[in-house]
Order: C-alpha cells, then structure tokens, then sequence
C-alpha cells in the first residue's frame, strides 16, 4: 500500500475543495471556446442524467428505485465536475472516495487504476453519511491516458450491521454497523470479480437487492463511459479534460460573486436532538454562519460532545456534504451542483464533538446529526438571504425522517430488508411568497418519489391500511408547511416481520418554522400488536381508521396492545396482522399565522388540508361551520384582540430572562448533552432543578 | 434609509435601529439584538400543538421537559416578530448579527 499503515487516511478527506490545477488541465485550457464549453456542459449534465436514470431503472433499493441517486463524472484528480442529482451532499462527499483511490490505488502494483476497472466504496469515513451509502466508480481511458473517473451514489438499504435496514441505533462502536469498505477494486478487464460479489452477498440480509445495486452502478457508469468516449472521440481528450476541469473553476468563481452580494454579519442557529439512538437524551448542534466579502465560515462550536458508545455522531465532512443541499438546492440553485462551490466557504469543527467523530464511534446515525444541522442552514440562510432574495428564504422542509425500517422473509420467500419511501413524499417549508407544497419529496433527496403502494407490496410483506396527508404533520403560518403523508402498515402474507424506525423529533420539534412559524409537531410511532384489523377488514361494514387522524379519533375501532413508541425505534418482530402507524412529516411554517389570508385558512378546510381547531385556535379566522362563509369583520376584530393579548402577555426581555434563565431542563436527559446550557463551558457539578412549568 | 432585513424586521441605516416593519416601532440598536427590544411569553405548547393523544408518552405537543416555545411580540401592533422553540433556561439565539459599517457603505449611508 503507497501509505504508510492501513489506518484511516485522515488527509483525503480534507480535500474537499478542487485539487489544484495540473500542467495537464491548464495546457488543455487552452483551445476550449466560451461557445464550445456551453454545450459540452449542457451535453456532460445530460450524459450524467443518464447514467442517473439508468440506476434507477436498473436497481433494486428502495432508494435507488425512487430516486436517491446521484451519479457524478469526476476529474482524473477526483473533483466532481458534473452532478446529476436531486441528493446534493454527494455532489462534494461523492469525490473523497475517488480521491483515495487515485491517491492510493493507481500507482500501487498489487492494485492499479486500468481500463475496465471497477471500485467499490461504502466506508462511511469516506463517503461522509453512513455505511447504508454506497458507491461505485469506474476509470474512463481514452487510449493509455485517464481522462476521468465516472460512478454512482446511491443508499442501499442494509449493509449487515446488528440491525438491519442500514442504520444501528444500539451501535455502540463502528463494528456494529456492517460492512464498511474503503475504495476497493471488485470489477478488472471489464467484469465483476464473483469471490468479491460472494463475499458482499455473505455479509448482507439481503443480498439480492445488495448485488443488484451494485451492478445497476455499474452498468450506468458503463453507459457514460461510452457517451464520454463518444465525446473524447468528437472533441480530443485534451478539450474534455480542460472542459471538466472549467466547469469547477467557474463555479467556484460565481459561488464567491454570489456570496459577496449577501448583507455581512453572523447569523445563529443552536439545534436539539431529542434522542442518542435507541434512548431519549437531548445535545446540541451550535451553527454560527460568519458571512464576510466573498467567504462564509460554518463554525460548529458549542455542540455536544462526541459520543463514545452511542451512534448518534458525524464525520466533518458529512456535515459540509448537507449543507450543500442547503446550498445547491437553495441559495447556489443557478450554479452547477459541484465541489467547485466550496471556494466559498470554509468551516470549524470543534474537536471534541458529535459533528467531528473521531476513532471508532459509530456514526450510524449521523445521517439525523446531518439532517439537524441542514436544517439549521436552512434558517441561518433564510436570515441571511432575505434581505437580498426574499424568495431564497424557505422554512425547512420536514428534518425528522421517520422512516420505516423492516427485515424478514417476503411473500415469495426471498430475504427483503431495506425502508419504505415515504421519506420522498414530505412537506416543503412555507416560503416568502406560498405554502410548502404537499407531500413534495425528501429535502436531501428533492428528485424523488414515494412510489406507488402497489409497487411496495408487491415484494414487501406488508399491506399499506392507509397513506395520505396528514394535518398534523406540519407547522402553521402565514403560510403554512406543506403537509406529510400519515402511513398505516399491517405484517401481511408472512408469519412475522422485524421492523422498527429511524428518525428524531417525538419529544423536540424536528423542524422548526421561520419568522414567527410554528414548528412540525413531534413524530412517533404508534404500534398495536395482536391488532384486531384482519377481522375488521373481513366485517364489511367496519369503519376502520382511513388516516391518521382517524387512527387518533373516536372512531377507531382497532382493539389489541396499543403502545406508543420513539420514533427512534430498534427493530422488534412484529406478526402477521400487527399494525403501525407514523407520520412521515411536513414543512416547517413562514411568518406569523395570524397573517394568513382567511380564504386561504377556508380553502385549505374545505379540502381537508386543516383542521376546525387550527382555524380557530392558530389561525383565528371567523367562519360559519356548515357554509365555511367567512365573517371578515370579526375575523378582524379577533386578529386585533388576539394582537392586544399578546402585548398584554408578553414581558420586557429582562424581565422574561430573570425568570426563564431560572429553568433548566431535568437532569436525566442532560446526559449526553455536556454542560449546561453551554456544552463546552465546562462538566463541573452544577444544581440542576427539576423543569418548572411557568 | 430603511432595509429590510426578515419578513418582519428593518433596520433604519441612519438611525442605525431596527423596526417593526408592520409599524415602524423601534427595538433598539441595530448593533445589539433586537429581540431585547420585543416583548417575550412562552406559550402554553397545547395551545399552539394540538395533542391528538392524552395520557401516554407522544401526543404531537412538544415535551416540556425538552422544549418550550418562546414568542416575541412588537410591543407596539403586538405583530408576531419570531419565535423560538428552546429547552427550558436556555438562552435565547443572537440570531442575526448584522456588520451595521458594511451596511451602510453597502448602501451609500454613511
Ligand atoms: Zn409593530
């Protein structure tokens, strides 16, 4: 091996900004026209579209069926230049592994980087997410010479761990979690080495869906490979390399002016996370964004310490990975969605932390750390991009996952373990200007789609008793979240089913509201074991729960162990018949909600969007039950009341904070937090009172 | 010269303090953080989070021991400025600091 041990290689993932330019890729600069490198770009997000349409089509995941795919085409270096994706933070995080493997691979003997080579790459440490994330690349040759790397990242749902369904919430080390291989060479001479395919097959539940993935990477990057050298063969090799390597320079370019243009200052958001894996606890993650001239600095400090056997950490980088779903789907949404962007930005992680792990933690949920954090970009953007582009200011999408996570035997007797996709059918964020739009997709992952429910079933063992929106799954505002999809699922056709689900947010708002919105309401998931729902289901005139605010009405006839669960829940063998029931959530809201216009309050009741209680309670908005007819005047008049109560509640911030500074949350669930409130301040002793309720 | 600066805040360059930008009512120095300049509750989370569920452990209402949820009012038209969800005793966030010298060269204010 060209290092020097076989430890993690601590210097290849700091790497994320372009490489600097070779001899090479400035001599090809040369004789590249400004006409001639707009098409080849648009011709180069096409090809890379491709390749992203064709994993899809071709794979078996969950996620890579419906749509979390990214597919890059890389430099010779490993700088993602082009990124067809709508999961942006492998549009910086996809490159680190190739950067190993040019770094490590392609100068060693036992190894090498040749034409019809295919590598292989799941180690979180280099991926930046979690081990559930994979990827394969393949070297692009035109003659002897590397032109470029090509591949695909996409999330297959099990990766062997002590849970399935790819992520660990008992992990209390990194060797809980599964297979985690650093860039390894599976494919020479254009074919895939079986003993290898075997080996990933043995260490996986599901191995059908793990080997179909993989090939589905590979055969999309085959795919490219040909529109690439298709291209090299039109133009020469020096104007694609100088052309891929132009495409990062003026995207770094253009991040800066874009940058530039925005007010100077800091901008602030602390994030709680309400749950350490599979126990309740709350942390911390500090965002301050320092915008100055043409730079923003992401500064990390003041978040909870690392934590040592539990598997709510991150890696630095997964965290600058999200922030560029912030970025490219947000505020850089006119730039090319590359590592190029990063020119713009630099960070500081403390050491010491849940944002940097280190060592052996695990990190299997750090995609939850990650999700958090993006979600607190998105509010230091809106704060900071207001002034500006008012229409660039978002409340966050829904921030919480809730995702369904299930292993066993299906219907035809094959192994299954992955999620189901309702993580892309979540509300957006109220924006300056509209609601979020309903059921709209994941926020990570916007290029995407739930699937039917037929299409679930067909080789899931479970039926769907029900999924639609939800009115409880998003925030209020002057304009309000879109709303999620509540989910009823029941084990069917199969003695029993281990299913669980990932997420946070059942005791902490996962995702908060902008400018005076409301948060989503907490996420949980409701279980009812030796449920009575087969029967019901056979009584034809059952009025059984049709969604999931009849589950919670009175009209629910279900009968069986009702139990209500964190939505962070290890997996438990659930038996044919057994019911869950979840709400994968909505958007946070924008602005107050007394602004809402009251037809808009009238329309959303009329077509079930809200409830008679937000109406009144939230929205105050006079209205005639039956007709839904609007009494402007007294929707007026108690608007004004409503204003004058809260100027009669509401305290000078002194006066406030002498009391409220009094508070501290109780002891028990600071365990993992650091020090109060500060959680670097310091883990002297410290009388924590029991919460008083004001 | 007012800018404005969130969907309920400006900041008048000269003067150099923010607003109310429903109002024009000033909240105090454009250096400091306007939110000294609010009127502050903490609101009862069930009358904001209507729980679906009484008596068990979730209910779709944030849990006071984790969370309590601040809102800050114009003390003048009583508009909802923001608020903000924190766990009890927690301070509350310097959310936007802005450079007020920058700003103001930004906009030819000097
Ligand atoms: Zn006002």
């Amino acid at each position: 091996m060209t290092s020097s041990y076989y430890g993690r290689d601590e210097e290849v993932v700091q790497r994320l900004r372009p490489e600097p330019m070779t001899a090479e890729e400035e001599a090809a600069q040369a004789g590249i026209e400004d006409i001639d490198f707009d098409i080849f770009r648009h011709k180069m997000h096409m090809i890379a579209l491709e390749g992203k349409e064709t994993t899809m089509k071709l794979g078996a995941s969950t996620a890579m069926r419906w749509g979390d795919v990214a597919f890059g085409i890389f430099t010779a270096q490993g700088d993602l230049a082009i990124c067809a994706t709508g999961i942006y933070h492998h549009a910086v995080l996809g490159q680190i592994p190739i950067k190993y493997i040019v770094k490590h691979w392609r100068d060693e003997p036992s190894v090498g980087v040749r034409d019809g080579d295919a590598f292989f790459y799941n180690d979180p440490y280099y991926g930046g997410v979690h081990a559930a994330d994979m990827g394969l690349a393949i070297p692009v040759f035109a003659g002897n010479r590397l032109i470029c790397f090509v591949g695909a990242a996409v999330h297959t749902g099990e990766c062997g761990g002590t849970e399935p369904g790819g992520t660990v919430q008992n992990a209390k080390s990194k060797y809980y979690e599964g297979l985690q291989m650093p860039p390894i060479k599976v494919g020479e001479k254009y074919a895939l080495r079986e003993d290898l395919l075997n080996m990933f097959a043995a260490m996986n539940r599901d191995p059908r869906t793990m080997i179909l993935d993989l090939k589905a990477r590979l055969a999309a990057a085959r795919i490219v490979q040909r529109r690439i050298l298709a291209l090299v063969n039109e133009k020469g090799a020096d104007f694609v390399i100088g052309a891929l390597r132009r495409v990062l320079k003026v995207t770094g370019e253009a991040a800066r002016q874009k940058v530039a243009a925005l007010n100077d200052g800091v901008y602030r958001q602390p994030r709680f996370l309400d749950m350490v894996g599979s126990e309740p606890g709350l942390t911390r993650i500090n965002l301050t964004v320092i915008k100055k001239g043409d730079r923003l600095t992401l500064d990390l400090t003041g978040s909870s310490p690392m934590l040592h056997d539990k598997p709510l950490n991150s890696f630095f980088q997964g965290l600058i990975g999200l922030a560029m779903v912030y970025f490219c789907g947000w505020f850089f949404h006119d730039l090319p969605a590359n590592n190029g962007l990063l020119e713009a930005v630099d960070w500081k992680f403390p050491d010491d932390s849940l944002v940097n792990a280190k060592g052996e933690v695990s990190t299997s949920l750090a995609p939850v750390v990650q999700s958090y954090f993006a979600h607190a970009m998105f509010l230091c953007g809106a704060r900071m991009v207001y002034s500006n582009d008012p229409k660039r200011a978002v409340a966050a999408w829904f921030s919480g996952f809730a995702i369904p996570i299930y292993a066993g035997i299906n219907q035809a007797g094959e192994p299954v373990a992955d999620i189901t996709p309702e993580i892309n059918a979540t509300g957006a964020g109220g924006r300056s200007d509209m609601d979020g739009v309903d059921g709209a997709g994941a926020f990570f992952a916007t290029v995407s789609d739930c699937s039917d429910v037929e299409a679930t079933e067909a080789d899931r063992p479970v039926v769907y008793l029900f999924r639609n929106f939800f009115n409880g799954s998003y925030g209020h505002g002057k304009y309000r979240g879109g709303a999620g999809a509540g989910v009823g699922l029941m084990v069917h056709h199969v003695p029993w089913l281990a299913m669980g689900s990932m997420g946070a947010g059942a005791h902490f708002p996962s995702t908060l509201g902008l400018f005076g919105g409301n948060a989503v309401p907490p996420t949980f998931v409701q279980t009812v074991d030796g449920s009575n729902m087969k029967a019901l289901m056979r009584a034809n005139d059952s009025p059984i729960a049709r969604s999931l605010a009849e589950v919670y009405s009175a009209m629910n006839p279900e009968q069986g162990d009702r139990k209500f669960n964190d939505i962070d829940m290890v997996v438990r063998p659930r038996l044919n018949g057994d019911t869950s029931y979840i709400s994968v959530s909505g958007g946070g809201g924008y602005g107050d909600p007394l602004e809402r216009e009251p037809a808009a309050v009238l329309r959303d009741l009329k077509f079930g969007r809200t409830t008679a209680w937000a109406a009144q309670n939230i929205y105050h908005v006079v209205y005639d039950p039956d007709s839904l007819r609007l009494d402007e005047a007294a929707t007026i008049a108690r608007r004004q009341d409503v204003r004058q109560r809260r100027i009669a509640r509401g305290r000078p911030y002194e006066e406030f904070m002498a009391d409220w500074r009094k508070l501290t949350p109780p002891k028990d669930i600071l365990k993992y937090y650091g020090s109060y409130p500060d959680p670097e301040a310091g883990f002297a002793p410290q009388a924590l009172p029991k919460a008083v309720n004001m | 010269m007012k800018i404005r600066i969130t969907e309920y805040l400006d900041i008048d360059l000269a003067a150099e303090t923010w607003c109310c930008h429903g109002c024009g009512q000033k909240f105090g120095n454009a250096r400091d953080n306007y939110k000294k300049g609010l009127l502050i509750a903490e609101r009862p989370l069930e009358e904001v989070h209507q729980p679906l569920v009484t008596g068990e452990q979730f209910s779709f209402k944030p849990d006071p021991d984790y969370c309590r949820l601040i809102e800050l009012y114009c003390p003048n038209c009583g508009a909802l400025i923001d608020n903000e969800y924190l766990p009890p005793g927690h301070p509350l966030t310097h959310d936007i600091e802005l450079d007020i010298d920058a700003l103001k060269r930004k906009h030819g204010v000097c």
